[in-house]
């Protein structure tokens, strides 16, 4: 029981592994052939760790509904999303349009879920500002260098803000908001962005490695 | 005095909620005109990329993007799409995210009609992929068996659009129009280890993500939110959305700045921590 369980499980995710990492340094035919088929495996595999995902949604939705649970009302409209969508799509075989005419899917897609994600999204607009204004309070120097930061950066991001910058400070003859604005993008900005990527990749190398020689072994379950 | 001005500090957010409603309707309803100067190197640099194409050659434009960015990303991708059918270069248009095919679908009821571009042989729209890694990957060893049909089902191969096209070596480039990870895929998959040249838009607060990319010219240009859009449509000579959005972001930006200062200049005449 423990081969099929353990060992098996290991020694597919070790040579496969090692196969396809070796597959990026081998331009031979046989290694696009073996990158080719793997590539269309994932595609299949996705398809029904989707379809995985998806069941086990509906199922906690459910229960929560069943069990009449805090807030089960939200599970609801899990589900009349979910129906308002897929029955139309089901109906217009995906497409969204079709000689120029929406489909019940591109209906439901332009207005239902463009309005409710575009709102969504919109929304947070509201408590950026309010939040800036509750948060933004200059307590330390740390707290004054970001101000100063995003001050600039605010202010330089639109035309009205260049042009009140020009009126205020262009007499003086020092540098544009956008040469400012250019230098904190390409030199502190990039240095912290190049170390946290660094970081990631070293880290994502790392845990593949484990991963490839069965030290994590994490996806595999409890057994 | 100073109780005013605490008071204030502690003013119902729904004032503040109301106050940007009102100034962000206000330019909707009446434009002042305030056109973007466009200032950014990497605009210009998506600018002369795709103004360097030949005709013919073949492009591939991700629309990564759902409504939720649909403000800052649509006008980058109808400037774009719009650029590149002026050049009459041919378009392979794909997306890896779910809610784009809807994004896609406005762009192909509005764009291709002005320039009277022909659907399978000046630009063809590939199915939804939910698996990047994989597409990008087979995109260098075949096209084909990444994208057999288009999304309508349609066989991709006999399309006119399509002559010629085999991996990424017959590709002159990669635009991507992302708030997402994709662009760094794209990257990863395409541009290194291909040598395909990647050309970006973003979100204005994924942009700043991007400076190394730019910087090592892993990214030859990059147009970033509403404003990077609105300086692209103006190098284009195309002003749409998001020049006729700039406005309202200006006085929603305006806004911002006149409250933090607000409340710091109140914090230091009523010397409070």
């Amino acid at each position: 029981m423990l081969i099929i369980k353990k060992y098996i499980p290991l020694a597919i995710v070790t040579i496969v592994g090692l196969l396809t990492l070796a597959t990026y340094y081998v331009p031979a035919k046989a290694s696009s052939a073996y990158l080719s088929t793997l590539n269309q495996w994932e595609v299949i595999v996705s398809g029904f760790a989707f379809l995985l995902g998806l069941i086990s949604l509906l199922m906690t939705h459910y229960k929560k509904i069943a069990k009449r649970v805090d807030g089960w009302g939200y599970s609801l409209f899990v589900f009349i999303g979910f129906f308002a969508v897929v029955i139309p799509g089901i109906i217009s075989h995906g497409a969204q349009a079709k000689d120029g005419v929406l489909t019940s899917l591109g209906w439901a897609f332009r207005y239902l879920y463009n309005p409710l994600a575009a709102t969504m999204f919109a929304v947070l607009a509201f408590y950026i500002v309010s939040t800036a204004f509750r948060s933004f309070r200059i307590k330390s120097v740390q707290a004054f260098v970001l101000f100063i930061a995003a001050f600039i950066l605010i202010l330089g991001n639109v035309p009205a803000g260049q042009m009140l910058w020009d009126a205020m400070l262009g007499w003086t003859g020092i540098c544009g908001i956008g040469d400012i604005i250019q230098w904190i993008m390409q030199v502190p900005s990039v240095a912290a962005k190049r170390g946290i990527m660094i970081g990631i990749t070293i880290g994502a190398a790392v845990t593949s490695l484990k991963i490839i020689f069965g030290i994590e072994r994490q996806y595999m379950g409890r057994d | 005095m100073k109780d005013k001005l605490r008071r204030f500090l502690r003013i119902d957010r729904r004032w503040i909620f109301l106050l940007l409603t009102a100034v962000m309707v206000w330019p909707i309803i009446h434009p002042f005109g305030l056109s973007g100067k466009t200032s950014q190197q990497s605009v210009r640099d998506f600018y002369d990329f795709v103004e360097k194409l030949k005709p013919g050659q073949a492009v591939i434009l991700g629309t990564d993007y759902d409504p939720s960015t649909k403000p800052e990303l649509h006008p980058q991708a109808v400037a774009a799409l719009r650029h590149l059918f002026s050049k009459d270069v041919r378009v392979l248009i794909l997306t890896f995210i779910s809610g784009a095919p809807g994004m896609i679908e406005e762009l192909n009821q509005t764009v291709p009609a002005e320039y009277g571009k022909e659907y399978g042989k000046d630009y063809v729209i590939m199915p939804y992929n939910p698996n990047y890694m994989a597409a990008m990957t087979q995109m260098s060893i075949d096209i084909y068996k990444a994208y057999d049909k288009d999304a309508e089902g349609n066989d991709v191969r006999g399309m006119p659009v399509m002559a010629g096209i085999k991996t990424y070596k017959d590709i002159a480039g990669v635009i991507e129009i992302t708030g997402t990870g994709m662009l760094d895929a794209w990257v990863a998959y395409a541009g290194d280890k291909y040598g395909v040249p990647i050309i970006g838009g973003t979100t204005a607060i994924s942009q700043l993500g991007f400076g190394p990319y730019l910087q090592n010219k892993q990214i030859r240009g990059l147009v970033g939110g509403m404003r990077g859009a609105s300086e692209y449509e103006t190098l284009i000579s195309k002003p749409g959305k998001a020049t006729s959005g700039i406005d309202a972001l200006n006085m929603a930006h305006l806004l911002v700045i006149l409250l933090i200062l607000s409340s710091n200049l109140i914090l230091l005449v009523i010397k409070e921590k």
